[in-house]
């Protein structure tokens, strides 16, 4: 009798995982998820669903909002400002805009690329819609992105640019840090919520060290060196 | 033959072994199917082999065991 009643618990423990799969499909069921990389654990397409239904995995949402330690790299280089993948380095009127795309998988805290000064945190796009929000549209691929824009007085760059942009469904950006304050190279500057871009403006003379489709880490992954030229 | 659907008031051990192997290996199949990119038709082939030989096993195991 006891052996039975062991068979029995041991194929109703199967059974369960196979009706958990089942429900679960096409997802990963919550019994494999820890041996999958998080792209995988949370494919797009459910994502996408949650993002439509407003609720989230809180295993997710645990993911989304870590926010790891860091250690810069020694030297003087600007470091990326988020985690992601490199999708242009263009040059116009005179500025570089390195342009750094952050998937749903990315942890979403942004850091300072270089030491310095605030000079401004600036709101533009939305509800602050203005020229300026169209006329870099073409960064994101969307009419009228939400952004925050932090300016930077650094002594070897000059002052250079982070641009935090998300999306009109998204909408959130926190920002950490005030005009006039001073900042350490790789220091916690803000979080995006949700699928956003990163935008690092600099002088078109500084020597970049990353490509469009580098990936790159937040105060980690060394992406432009050099003074500026007067 | 009676032995393997049922034996001494419980399950026989090798209809017991075929059910947990089969539960066992879908759900294998589906953890390599997410971990590795590779086509659903040459993974439904390498399941069947796999569960063919695994059971074969289990049969023979079983047939070998009762003599």
């Amino acid at each position: 009798m006891t052996i039975l009643v062991l068979q029995i618990v041991i194929l109703c423990l199967v059974a369960a995982a196979i009706v958990l799969w089942a429900l679960y499909f096409p997802y990963p069921s919550p019994l494999i998820r820890r041996w999958l990389s998080p792209r995988k654990r949370w494919p797009e397409m459910q994502i996408r669903t949650w993002l439509k239904r407003g609720k989230f995995q809180r295993a997710f949402l645990r993911h989304f909002y870590s926010d790891p330690e860091r250690i810069a790299p020694p030297g003087n280089s600007m470091l990326a400002p988020a985690d992601g993948l490199v999708t242009s380095a263009q040059v116009h009127d005179g500025v570089r805009y390195l342009v750094i795309a952050l998937s749903f998988w990315d942890m979403h805290v942004q850091r300072s690329p270089v030491a310095g000064r605030v000079l401004d945190v600036a709101s533009h796009g939305d509800g602050f819609m203005d020229g300026e929000g169209r006329e870099f549209a073409f960064l994101r691929e969307k009419s009228c992105p939400v952004q925050k824009r932090l300016v930077i007085a650094t002594d070897a760059a000059g002052q250079i640019a982070v641009r935090l942009i998300t999306s009109l469904a998204a909408r959130r950006i926190e920002t950490w840090v005030r005009a006039g304050e001073q900042i350490e190279r790789g220091q916690r500057i803000g979080r995006i919520l949700l699928g956003s871009t990163v935008v690092l403006e600099l002088p078109p003379s500084m020597s970049l060290l990353v490509r469009p489709g580098d990936r790159v880490w937040a105060g980690e992954t060394a992406v432009a060196e050099g003074v500026v030229r007067p | 033959m009676n032995d393997f659907l049922w034996s001494s008031g419980h399950l026989g051990w090798g209809a017991f072994a075929i059910a947990v192997f089969t539960g066992l290996w879908w759900l294998l199949g589906d953890l390599y199917w997410r971990l590795h990119s590779v086509r659903i038709g040459r993974l439904l082939v390498g399941l069947a082999t796999g569960w063919t030989v695994g059971a074969g096993l289990i049969l023979l195991g079983f047939l070998v065991g009762g003599r």
